[in-house]
C-alpha cells in the first residue's frame, strides 16, 4: 500500500505516475516465458531468481528463450556464490575452499550448503542449489563452459579478497585496484554476458574484441551501486571508495560522514561519480552491438537506471546519511524508454548528464573535468545520431548536386500529386453529393420549404428577429391555443 | 641519412615558435625560421635553428630567404586575426585579406619556386565555424566551407582555398584548421579572460551556458604540424586536404572560462544568467552607444553570438590519417599557461 507521502509526490509529479500506469498497463514483454513446459527444478529457479533479485528478475524472464534458461541459471551461480562471500559467519577456511572450487561445485549432483548464518537473506537457494545444478546440466556444452569459466575466475577473485586482510580493514587502496574490484565483480558478470549472447547469436561477435566495451558495462553498474550504498556499506564496516580519492580531501574514511565536512565529502563524491562516467561512452557503444530486442532491454534498462542514480547522487549529501534512490515513476519512465531502441537510451543519457552538468559547482575540483566526461559523451552521442547534414555543396561535388535536383524534381512531382488527389476527392463528393440531391429531388423532396426553415432557424439562432423568424413562433402560439 | 629541411613562417611568433620547438625535438629536421619579428624577449630561441627576417608581402625578399634556405617543406603559419568588435565588422578588411590571403599567396609561390616538396598550412576551424547564427554539432570535414561571415573566416577560407589548389603530385599540400589556440604568451586567449576578472564580468553567464566549443593547448597543434611534415615526405596521405586540429574535448564554453579563471585563483561568488534574446538587445543598445562614444565596449551581437553558439568538430580524420593525438589535456593545459601568464603579470608588477 503505497504512503500518504509518496500518494502526495504522484499528485505533484503526474508524469511519474502516467509512467507507472503507462509500464503496468502497456508493457508487453517482448518474450514470455511458457510455465507449462517447465519442469519443477525449473520453476524452482524461476522461483529463486525472483526472490533474490528485484531489479534483474524482471529482465532476466523477458529474454530471449534460447538465453532465459542460462541468464538465469548464471545469475543464480553468481547469487549463490555472492551468498557464501558475504556471509561474516562461515569462516575463512571454510569458505576459501567453496569459494574457489564454485565451478566444479556446479557440477555435483545434489549439492547443497546449509551453514550460512540464520540472518543471511538469500540462504534458501543454497539450501535447495541441487535444482540449479540440475538444471545447469540441462543448457548448452556451450553456455556451461562460459558459465563455469567466470564462477572459477569471480570465485578465486573473492576468494582473494576475502583472505586479504588488508582489503577487508582499510578497503580499497587505490584507483587501479578500485577498479580491480569491480572488474572482479562486474567486469567479469559482463564478459560472462557477452559470450552467452555472442554464442547464442543475439549480439554481434565484434564485442568481443573490443573488451574494453564489456568491462565498462559492468564497471559502470558497480561502481554507480558503490557510490549510492556508500553509507550501507559503511554502516556494514566495509568501504569500497578507494582511499587514493578520498584521502585528498580528508584523513579518515570516517571524516566523510561529518556534517562539519560536508563540502569536502561532496568533492570525494563528485571525484567518484566522475571516476563512473568516464564509462559512460563506452556503455552506449557496446548497446549499438546488440541484435536482438529483449538482450537489449536486458542490458539498457540497468544503464539508463545507473546514470538517473549518479544524478541523484551528484552534489548530494544525503548519500552520506542514507540511501538515495530514484523514484518509482522515473523507474517506470526509464524503463519505457530503454526498452525500445538505442537512439531513446541515448536521450535518457544525455538528458542526465545535462542534468549532471548544470549542478557541477564551480568550487569544485573537478569541475572542469565533470564538465569535459559530459562534453565527450555528448559529442560520442551526436557521432552515432548526427543531428545536422552537411549542406549540399552544388560547386565542389557534381554527384550530390545532380542528386539534390533529383529530391527537388521528385518534391515537386509529390507536390502535383497532392493537388490531383484533392481535386479528385473534390470531383467525387460533389458528383455523390449532386446525384444523391438528384434523386431526393425526383422522389419528391421539397427543397423550397427546406432552404426557408433553414433560413428562419439560423436566423433565429443569431437572434435578428428577421420577420421570416417570427412565422414559426407564431405556429407554435397557435398550435398551444388549439390545445388549451 | 642528412636532415630534411623546413622552413617556418612566422617563426617566431606564438604558434610558430612552438612548432620549431616541436621540430627541433624530433631531431629529424635543419629548421629555418622565417618572421617579420626577431624572436621576442622571453621566448627561448634554438642554436641550431636559422632565424630570418622576411615580410611574406614582400615577394623578392621572401624568394630570396627561401632559395637560400632550401627547404623539403614549408610550414605556413603566418595570419593575423581581429578581436574585439572589428572581429565582427568590416574594419581592418584590407589588412586581413593582405597578409592572411596575398601573404599566402606569396609564399606558396616562393615554396613551389625554390623547390619545396611541401606546404603545411595553419588554416583555422572559422573557415567553417564562423557562419553567424549558425550552429555546429560535430561537424566533420565533409562540411563544405565558403559562408564564413567574419572578415578573418572569409580570408582563412580564401588562402585555404588557394593552399589546397596548389597541390600537385610534385608539391603536396594540407591545411590544419585549428581551434582557438591557447598556451604560454598566447596573445589573445589568456589575457582577455583575465581581464574579465578585474572588471569583474565573471558572474554574468550569457545565454544558458550549455553551449560546447573546441580549444587547442598550443603545442597539440604543434604535434598537428609535425606529424602533417612527416606524412607528406612519407605516405603523403594527407596532400591536399584539411583537417580539423582541436584538444578533441569539447567543453562548455563557461566552463572553460571557469576553468581559467579557477586557476587564478578566482571563482565567480554568484552567477547571474542573462537570457540570449535580452543579451543580443543589450548588446544591439552597446554597439550605437560605443558608435557614439567611440569607445569600445564589453558586449556586442557578434561576441553574443559568439558566447552562445555550439560549435564543435570532429578529429576523427587527423586521428585517422595524420595519427593526430592531442598529447596534453585542457587541465594540465589551463594549468601550465595560467602559471605562465601569472608569472608574468607577476613580474610585470614587480618591475613597476
Amino acid at each position: 500500500m503505497p504512503s500518504a507521502l509518496s500518494l502526495l509526490y504522484y499528485v505533484v509529479h503526474p508524469q511519474e505516475l502516467r509512467s507507472i500506469i503507462q509500464w503496468k498497463v502497456w508493457h508487453n514483454p517482448v518474450h514470455e516465458r511458457d510455465e507449462s513446459k517447465e519442469c519443477e527444478s525449473l520453476k524452482r529457479c524461476f522461483y529463486f531468481l525472483t526472490m533474490t533479485s528485484r531489479s534483474f528478475s524482471t529482465v532476466i524472464l523477458e529474454l530471449h528463450p534460447e538465453l532465459l534458461v542460462p541468464v538465469a541459471l548464471f545469475y543464480l551461480v553468481l547469487r549463490g556464490l555472492d551468498t557464501v562471500e558475504d556471509d561474516m559467519t562461515i569462516p575463512l577456511e571454510k569458505k576459501e575452499p567453496i569459494l574457489r572450487n564454485f565451478d566444479q561445485i556446479l557440477e555435483k549432483d545434489g549439492w547443497t550448503f546449509t551453514e550460512n548464518g540464520p540472518n543471511e537473506k538469500d540462504r534458501q537457494l543454497l539450501v535447495e542449489f541441487n535444482v540449479v545444478v540440475e538444471e545447469f546440466k540441462k543448457i548448452k556444452p556451450a553456455y556451461r563452459a562460459i558459465i563455469k569459466d567466470i564462477t572459477k575466475r569471480m570465485g578465486n577473485g573473492m576468494a582473494d579478497y576475502a583472505s586479504n586482510a588488508e582489503h577487508n580493514t582499510n578497503g580499497v587502496d587505490s584507483v587501479a585496484d578500485y577498479e580491480l574490484y569491480c572488474h572482479h565483480v562486474a567486469g567479469l558478470v559482463g564478459e560472462g554476458l557477452t559470450r552467452l549472447f555472442v554464442e547464442g547469436g543475439l549480439a554481434n561477435a565484434a564485442l568481443l574484441k573490443r573488451p574494453e566495451l564489456m568491462e565498462s558495462m559492468g564497471q559502470f553498474l558497480q561502481q554507480v551501486n558503490i557510490i549510492r550504498d556508500i553509507k550501507e556499506d559503511f554502516d556494514d564496516k566495509r568501504r569500497f571508495w578507494p582511499k587514493a580519492i578520498w584521502s585528498k580531501y580528508v584523513t579518515n574514511f570516517e571524516d566523510l560522514f561529518k556534517p562539519e565536512n560536508k563540502e569536502l565529502a561532496l568533492s570525494v563524491s563528485s571525484e567518484m561519480i566522475l571516476t563512473a562516467l568516464t564509462r559512460a561512452d563506452d556503455c552506449l557503444y557496446y548497446l549499438a552491438g546488440i541484435k536482438e530486442q529483449s538482450v537489449f532491454n536486458f542490458c539498457a534498462i540497468p544503464q539508463s537506471m545507473a546514470i538517473a542514480t549518479l544524478d541523484v547522487c551528484f552534489q548530494n549529501h544525503d548519500i552520506f546519511k542514507k540511501n538515495v534512490k530514484i523514484t518509482k515513476g522515473e523507474a517506470c519512465e526509464l524503463m519505457i524508454q530503454s526498452s525500445q531502441n538505442l537512439r531513446l537510451v541515448c536521450d535518457v543519457f544525455r538528458k542526465y548528464l545535462r542534468k549532471i552538468h548544470h549542478r557541477n559547482n564551480p568550487h569544485d575540483p573537478n569541475f572542469l573535468k565533470i564538465s569535459m566526461v559530459c562534453g565527450k559523451t555528448e559529442q560520442f552521442i551526436e557521432s552515432i545520431f548526427p543531428s545536422q547534414k552537411p549542406p549540399i555543396d552544388v560547386v565542389k561535388s557534381p554527384a550530390s548536386a545532380e542528386e539534390a535536383a533529383k529530391t527537388k524534381a521528385a518534391a515537386e512531382e509529390a507536390k502535383w500529386d497532392t493537388y490531383y488527389m484533392i481535386a479528385a476527392v473534390l470531383l467525387t463528393i460533389t458528383i455523390i453529393t449532386g446525384s444523391m440531391l438528384f434523386i431526393a429531388w425526383l422522389a419528391g423532396a421539397r427543397f423550397d420549404i427546406a432552404w426557408t426553415e433553414f433560413r428562419g432557424q439560423i436566423g433565429q439562432l443569431l437572434g435578428s428577429g428577421s420577420p421570416s423568424a417570427a412565422v414559426p413562433s407564431i405556429v407554435k402560439d397557435a398550435s398551444g391555443h388549439s390545445e388549451l | 641519412m642528412a636532415l630534411q629541411r623546413v622552413l617556418v613562417t612566422g617563426g617566431t611568433g606564438f604558434l610558430g615558435s612552438e612548432i620549431v620547438r616541436a621540430l627541433v625535438s624530433t631531431k629529424d629536421y635543419e629548421v629555418t625560421a622565417v618572421d617579420i619579428n626577431p624572436p621576442s624577449l622571453g621566448t627561448g630561441t634554438f642554436e641550431t635553428v636559422r632565424y630570418v627576417r622576411a615580410n611574406i608581402l614582400q615577394p623578392e625578399e621572401l624568394q630570396r630567404v627561401f632559395d637560400e634556405a632550401k627547404p623539403a617543406v614549408v610550414i605556413h603559419t603566418v595570419g593575423v586575426y581581429q578581436v574585439g568588435d572589428a572581429r565582427y565588422g568590416k574594419k581592418g578588411r584590407e589588412m586581413v585579406f593582405e597578409i592572411n590571403v596575398t601573404g599566402t599567396k606569396n609564399v606558396v609561390e616562393a615554396a613551389k619556386e625554390c623547390g619545396a616538396m611541401a606546404l603545411v598550412f595553419t588554416s583555422s576551424v572559422t573557415v567553417l565555424l564562423d557562419e553567424m547564427d549558425a550552429e555546429f554539432l560535430n561537424a566533420d570535414e565533409t562540411w563544405s566551407t565558403g559562408r564564413a561571415t567574419t572578415t578573418y573566416g572569409q580570408s582563412k577560407t580564401a588562402a585555404e582555398n588557394l593552399v589546397l589548389a596548389a597541390n600537385t603530385t610534385d608539391f603536396a599540400t594540407c591545411s590544419l584548421r585549428s581551434a582557438s589556440i591557447f598556451g604560454p604568451n598566447d596573445p589573445a586567449c589568456m589575457p582577455i579572460l583575465h581581464q574579465c576578472i578585474e572588471r569583474g564580468e565573471t558572474p554574468f553567464i550569457i545565454g544558458t551556458g550549455t553551449n560546447l566549443c573546441d580549444f587547442v593547448y598550443v603545442s597539440n597543434v604543434a604535434d598537428a604540424h609535425v606529424l602533417a611534415v612527416r606524412n607528406l615526405l612519407n605516405s603523403g596521405t594527407a596532400a591536399g586536404e584539411a583537417f580539423f586540429i582541436t584538444n578533441g574535448e569539447p567543453t562548455t564554453a563557461r566552463d572553460f572560462c571557469i576553468g581559467v579563471w579557477k586557476e587564478f585563483g578566482h571563482v565567480p561568488s554568484f552567477q547571474v544568467r542573462i537570457p540570449k534574446a535580452l543579451a543580443w538587445w543589450l548588446g544591439w543598445g552597446a554597439e550605437w552607444v560605443s558608435w557614439a562614444t567611440g569607445a569600445q565596449g564589453t558586449l556586442s551581437r557578434g561576441i553574443v553570438w559568439d558566447a552562445t553558439a555550439t560549435r564543435y568538430v570532429s578529429i576523427v580524420k587527423a586521428r585517422r590519417i595524420l595519427g593526430y593525438q592531442p598529447r596534453v589535456g585542457l587541465p594540465e593545459a589551463l594549468r601550465i599557461t595560467c602559471r605562465h601568464f601569472q608569472k608574468q603579470i607577476d613580474g610585470r608588477s614587480s618591475k613597476a
